[in-house]
């Protein structure tokens, strides 16, 4: 049997779905590791 | 301390002079409040609902917000514990205004923190009475004006910068110093407050101009950078991107758990050490303009009650259908989500207004 990895397509509603993340909270949160991986990007350019 | 540590290793293992990079400490300092905030913050709020520290809600208020009557408060606490020990661990702490910033953060936390403590768990309504959160407030303020000007050790640390004219600035007095150094961290710290009204309305705008502050006081440190930007050198200043950055990272953190449908709110403990630390940092780097302009949001919620209260005294009419404004807009038919994201782009634009004052001139 075809067993999906996410209870829905696309980890936005995988969370939504989850006990975790309450309805709503995905956006802002997805927005917060956005941010955090642009100020990894960023750090990029002093470390090296 | 981890600064000292690296220092000592440094002579004899060079890589470790890395360390002494303020941006490098920038970013790693928000990373470090980031996860602090992160692996602390759900044992707080689990705490605080054991405890049962839940906001009351205004029952004349919209009733959307009803619901929200019970939701864990006082997770401010979790962001000051943040930036404070990682100031600690990536700040020099040989700094002068380290410790000015850090000290008045916790200041105005332990006020938020009484009031909010007499509130929720002593279900006193009052809380800390206003004159008394004032007067406290008003000591560290002045205690703050005071401690700068006697230390400022160039004209250029007490003058009034004036943003977008070139070598446009106003040369102080003591009297109007302090009284300006006073209006800015007490103002702002209330105003802070007095937005924290919506989940997420206050946290990100004041992170937004937390890392806006980090790059003044970068630059502001620099001698380089300052002489070609043309603003104050105030040395030293740069060490306030360490203590901005944990703020950012702190409230990126805190953000997570105060999103809507928030989770926990920060409470007076929060919003007033946050304000207050945003204005102390703008004096500092001498940029109290800029600050007003930043923070136009929070400006705006302010003016808002100012003329609510003050229209409903003199005529007995509301210019709003609720004070402050971000009520006005609920009850207008506004979700709350769109207030707040839609604040949130008002204050993401303001702070790239201010940002850009640092070459338009």
């Amino acid at each position: 049997m075809k067993r999906s990895t996410e209870r829905f397509g696309g980890d936005s509603c995988a969370g939504e779905a989850g006990t975790l993340w309450r309805h709503q909270n995905p956006p802002v949160r997805f927005w917060i590791i956005s941010m955090m991986l642009v100020l990894i990007g960023l750090s990029s350019l002093k470390l090296r | 301390m981890l600064l000292w540590l690296f220092q000592q290793i440094g002579q004899d293992i060079r890589a470790f002079n890395v360390f002494n990079y303020l941006t490098l400490r920038a970013v790693l300092a928000t990373l470090t409040a980031l996860t602090i905030s992160f692996i602390v913050g759900p044992a707080v709020i689990r705490k605080l609902t054991a405890l049962k520290i839940g906001q009351s809600v205004r029952d004349d208020g919209p009733q959307t917000h009803l619901v929200k009557a019970g939701t864990p408060t006082m997770g401010g606490a979790l962001i000051l514990v943040s930036v404070t020990v990682t100031t600690l661990l990536w700040g020099d702490l040989s700094n002068q205004y380290v410790w000015v910033a850090l000290l008045t953060l916790v200041g105005f936390g332990v006020i938020g923190w009484v009031d909010d403590w007499r509130k929720v768990v002593e279900k006193n309504s009052r809380g800390l009475p206003s004159r008394w959160k004032y007067f406290w407030q008003s000591v560290i303020g002045l205690a703050v004006a005071v401690y700068l000007w006697n230390n400022a050790s160039l004209p250029a640390h007490t003058e009034l910068i004036i943003p977008f004219l070139k070598h446009a600035t106003l040369s102080l007095s003591a009297l109007v110093f302090i009284a300006l150094t006073y209006f800015v961290i007490v103002g702002s710290s209330n105003a802070v407050n007095l937005t924290d009204g919506l989940d997420g309305l206050a946290i990100l705008p004041t992170v937004m101009v937390a890392s806006a502050l980090a790059i003044f006081a970068y630059v502001a440190g620099n001698a380089v950078f300052s002489k070609y930007l043309g603003v104050p050198f105030v040395p030293g200043a740069g060490e306030l991107a360490i203590f901005c950055a944990a703020m950012a990272g702190a409230g990126l953190a805190f953000l997570w758990f105060n999103a809507y449908p928030a989770e926990v709110f920060m409470g007076d403990v929060g919003a007033l050490a946050l304000g207050a630390a945003l204005g102390v940092v703008a004096v500092i780097v001498r940029q109290e303009i800029v600050l007003f302009i930043m923070c136009g949001v929070f400006v705006v919620e302010t003016l808002s009650v100012m003329v609510q209260v003050a229209s409903f005294k003199l005529t007995g009419k509301r210019v709003f259908r609720m004070a402050p404004i971000h009520h006005h807009y609920e009850l207008k038919g506004w979700k709350e989500n769109q207030v707040v994201v839609r604040f949130w782009i008002i204050s993401m634009m303001l702070v790239l207004i201010g940002l850009s004052s640092l070459k338009l001139r």
